[in-house]
């Protein structure tokens, strides 16, 4: 295999998983935009939605064995009726403290992160992929059919998630509701629906991510950590509350973890992800897409 | 030459907030920097604090550079300054306020304060006095161990004023001390200001009270949309055209 | 009555201190002091994070990474180089408060979430490395037979004696912690917390006091790590993970947050947990509540609500004394 074939094969490797990070980065800026809440338990609503959908895949409600794409569009359904119950609770923690606002969010992860353990169980399971598992062969680079999937699906909900905010009546209520809620809402918007949309969507998008994930990962609840921090890293580093910087901020991560894991050290792939972070913050403190906001002295 | 500008533009992105503005202060002068809201006189002020950076332009205090310094620099070097809303710290007391400004006076160090204890409490039986008379001059040392923030909104802006006066600074910048000040409150206030001039103390006074800028000040400046349109003692600046205009424009809003 | 106050907190401090000195002799067993050892090794953790957060708002999530330094530092110089505890002591203070320093820096750009997710960065990179560089650390194998300490020639090798000293670190440890943020740094931390502009503009250099008190967190951290390396004679990467951190945090907030005796009364957290221990799966969906019931209705922690009755009980004895004034000519009254 040449040089020239690896890179491509690692760099599609990142994009994969910086789609997942990407689509979970996604949840935490748009709820941060429009309500202020940084939701640390953006990765519990992540594992929680995989196992919407993968249980529906696996036959393992009531029998009920649903095809892939179903089984993906109720996990995300019913994962967007969680986020609009999750909003009504978070409505109080959004105007608090950032230490209140953290802990009070991870104490609801926490919370659902062990419901999932009682229910479902510790020991989590392995999904087979609806595609083959044998590699496709385009040009001499072989690409995992799940991962092109994940890149293909991926991109269609990104740019659907664009059109849906600059083209539709709710999403552009959603954008405005997002700049300014007072504004908004003397103009008729009602910022409560927006919010609960806001949520609905970002909590969709997760399920979305860990559906699509699972048949490459191992699903079990330990999921919610492991992506939920790398998924807030990636909103940070695109610049929090900035949608393209969502988008940004995950394909990088997953991009940078990549090439690590293949060319420097797969035991430090997450560390130099941070570090790379960091570097940029300290660069740019508002992240890469982020506004640079002066304070108004 | 007490404090020089020199040139002095601020741009934020597209939006020119100060325009190549030139100004020089006197020692022992009072001198008042007024105009329409959003002419830039907070703006200055945050320049010379060392809050902004300026995009172009000098800033000289005793003829030495301050502007690109960071605050607490020029703070220490005899500029102190007060806030148009007020920014008091909220956890403490009228008392803490004052003592955190008169923290360039200790001379304790860190170890001291792990190790050495009876240094430290005697410092701060000094400190605690030396709080006390800023307060008396600002006529609050009844009001030493409340929450500051409890205060009504016309002893805060005292409070405000004596902080900044507990960094025993060269030149005061005082934003807008009259600002929801009734008349009494103002005639006070007007008085604390000259003594505070006779105790030697330069003051650049950004206000809207046009009476309190007459009563005391030496030499104004206008500006509007960031320009300076006038300048010179109250009665010429009052009788000029272009300042009338200028404020009758804004006023007709 | 202000002398009597101060007559009943210093007869209830010195019953405290009395009933402190004679637990290891009520307790029951070896394990029951071990949960005392380490709710004081929590506290210590606390008292550190109060100081960077709770009294400068600087958050730190990389205490618990912190705290691992100071272990490993202890824990490879004793096993290595057959250092003591007396000598590893200030070796890991020192090392710990380099580390937090370094985390420190990115303070002076970034802030609140951003700060928030920098600080976990940088621990967990921390905790990697502890994990990976297995020539060093011995890897996820973890460091065995770290020395237990003596103290001129007593040998400190039993859970109790090991409680004094413990007990020991945390008065000292307290007091010191009181020291700083009594006075002129505390004010300085407390003023960058509140509005660090005005900081600035009353001179306070907002950049040093925040290296400082991040600093100073890991000092805290260091000495806890040290403490532990040496009473649990063995050390692994696991004990370390952000999951200790995040316990740090909701003690200290249920405790509460920017008053010292809330990292005190947090410790009880650590007892709680163990008692709740016998619900496995259920006792973390309790522990998730009962988070967030105090982050909505009492964010101020015990001391906080503490306070609020304190201030309560004062309002409602000042109504009573006038309209006991207004009706009776003044004379003595019987309480």
């Amino acid at each position: 295999m040449t040089k020239t074939v690896i890179l491509v094969q690692t760099i599609v490797g990142g994009l994969g998983i910086g789609s997942i990070y990407a689509l979970v980065a996604l949840g935490y800026s748009m709820v941060y935009r429009s309500m202020g809440l940084v939701n640390f338990a953006h990765g519990s609503i992540y594992m929680i939605g995989t196992y919407f959908g993968v249980i529906f895949y696996k036959g393992m409600v009531a029998g009920l064995h649903l095809p892939y794409w179903a089984a993906f569009i109720v996990g995300i359904l019913l994962t967007a009726i969680l986020g609009v119950a999750l909003e009504r609770l978070f409505r109080p923690l959004a105007n608090l403290d950032l230490m209140l606002m953290l802990l009070g969010t991870i104490g609801v992860g926490i919370m659902l992160d062990n419901l999932a353990i009682i229910i479902w169980g510790a020991e989590g399971f392995a999904v087979r992929s609806p595609l083959s598992s044998k590699p496709i062969l385009v040009g001499g680079v072989a690409l995992v059919p799940q991962m092109l999937l994940i890149i293909g699906v991926g991109t269609v909900l990104m740019v659907g998630l664009q059109t849906f905010l600059s083209r539709t009546k709710v999403g552009k209520a959603m954008r405005a509701a997002a700049q300014d809620r007072e504004i908004a809402s003397t103009m008729g918007i009602p910022v409560n629906f927006t919010n609960a949309v806001t949520f609905a969507i970002g909590s969709g998008l997760a399920a979305a991510a860990g559906i699509l994930a699972a048949p490459i990962v191992y699903v079990n609840p330990a999921m919610s950590a492991a992506v939920g921090i790398k998924g807030f890293a990636a909103a940070i580093l695109g610049g929090l509350g900035s949608i393209p910087g969502a988008i940004v901020g995950g394909l990088l991560f997953g991009v940078i973890e990549a090439i690590s894991a293949g060319y420097i050290s797969s035991a430090y792939t997450k560390g130099i992800a941070f570090i790379i972070m960091v570097l940029v913050l300290m660069i740019k403190p508002s992240g890469i897409v982020g506004e640079t906001t002066v304070e108004k002295v | 030459m007490l404090l020089e500008i020199q040139n002095l533009t601020m741009q934020f992105g597209g939006l020119v907030a100060v325009n190549d503005v030139s100004l020089n202060i006197q020692e022992g002068e009072i001198h008042a920097l007024i105009g329409p809201n959003g002419s830039g006189k907070t703006t200055i002020f945050n320049v010379v604090s060392g809050y902004y950076k300026p995009t172009q332009g000098v800033v000289r205090f005793r003829g030495k550079q301050i502007s690109g310094l960071p605050s607490y620099k020029i703070t220490a070097m005899g500029v102190a300054r007060t806030f148009q809303n007020l920014r008091l710290f909220s956890s403490m007391t009228v008392m803490e306020n004052v003592l955190v400004a008169l923290g360039h006076h200790a001379k304790t160090r860190f170890w001291q304060h792990v190790l050495d204890p009876f240094s430290v409490r005697r410092e701060e039986e000094e400190l605690k006095e030396k709080a006390l008379q800023m307060l008396r001059i600002m006529k609050i040392d009844q009001y030493a161990d409340e929450q500051a923030t409890s205060l009504p909104y016309g002893l805060q802006r005292r409070v405000e004023i004596a902080r900044a006066l507990a960094t025993e600074p060269t030149l005061v910048l005082l934003d807008e001390p009259a600002a929801g000040l009734n008349e009494a409150e103002t005639a006070e206030l007007r008085d604390m200001l000259l003594e505070i001039r006779h105790s030697g103390i330069t003051i650049f006074l950004v206000e809207h009270d046009m009476k309190l800028v007459m009563e005391i000040s030496d030499v104004v400046s206008v500006l509007d949309y960031g320009k300076k349109i006038a300048e010179g003692s109250c009665s010429a600046v009052s009788c000029d055209p272009v300042v009338i205009e200028a404020y009758l424009g804004r006023e007709e809003e | 009555m202000k002398t009597r106050t101060t007559l009943w907190k210093t007869i209830a401090l010195i019953a405290f201190l009395a009933l402190l000195l004679a637990v290891p002799k009520i307790a029951r067993n070896d394990y029951q002091v071990r949960i005392l050892n380490m709710t004081g090794l929590y506290i210590l953790l606390s008292l550190g994070l109060n100081i960077a957060q709770g009294f400068c708002g600087q958050i730190n999530l990389a205490i618990g990474a912190f705290w691992a330094i100071g272990a490993y530092t202890a824990a490879l110089l004793n096993v290595n180089f057959k250092w003591p505890f007396w000598l590893t002591l200030p070796a890991a203070m020192v090392v710990a408060a380099l580390v937090a320093a370094v985390v420190a820096l990115p303070s002076l750009k970034v802030r609140s979430h951003y700060l928030a997710i920098v600080t976990l960065g940088l621990g967990e990179v921390i905790n990697i490395i502890l994990v990976n560089e297995e020539q060093i650390t011995r890897g996820a194998m973890g460091i065995p037979n770290i020395k237990r300490p003596s103290f001129f020639g007593i040998p400190i090798n039993s859970e109790q004696r090991y409680f004094y000293l413990v007990l020991a670190f945390v008065i000292l440890g307290y007091l010191v912690a009181r020291q700083i943020t009594r006075h002129r740094f505390g004010r300085a931390f407390r003023a960058v917390r509140d509005d660090y502009v005005a900081a600035k503009a009353m001179g306070v250099n907002t950049g040093f006091y925040q290296i400082l008190a991040i600093t100073i967190s890991g000092v805290y951290a260091g000495v806890a790590g040290v403490l532990f390396a040496h009473l649990n004679t063995y050390i692994s990467p696991d004990i370390f993970e952000f999951r200790s951190t995040l316990f740090v945090l909701t003690m200290t907030l249920v405790g509460g947050m920017g008053n010292l005796l809330g990292s005190v009364v947090g410790g009880v957290l650590v007892i709680l947990q163990e008692v709740l221990r016998t619900f496995r799966d259920w006792q973390l969906v309790f522990y998730g509540l009962a988070v967030v019931l105090v982050v909505l209705f009492f964010p101020g922690g015990a001391v906080g609500i503490a306070r609020r009755w304190r201030e309560r009980q004062g309002a409602r004895r000042a109504r009573e004394e006038e309209a006991n004034t207004v009706a009776n000519p003044p004379s003595e009254e019987a309480r």
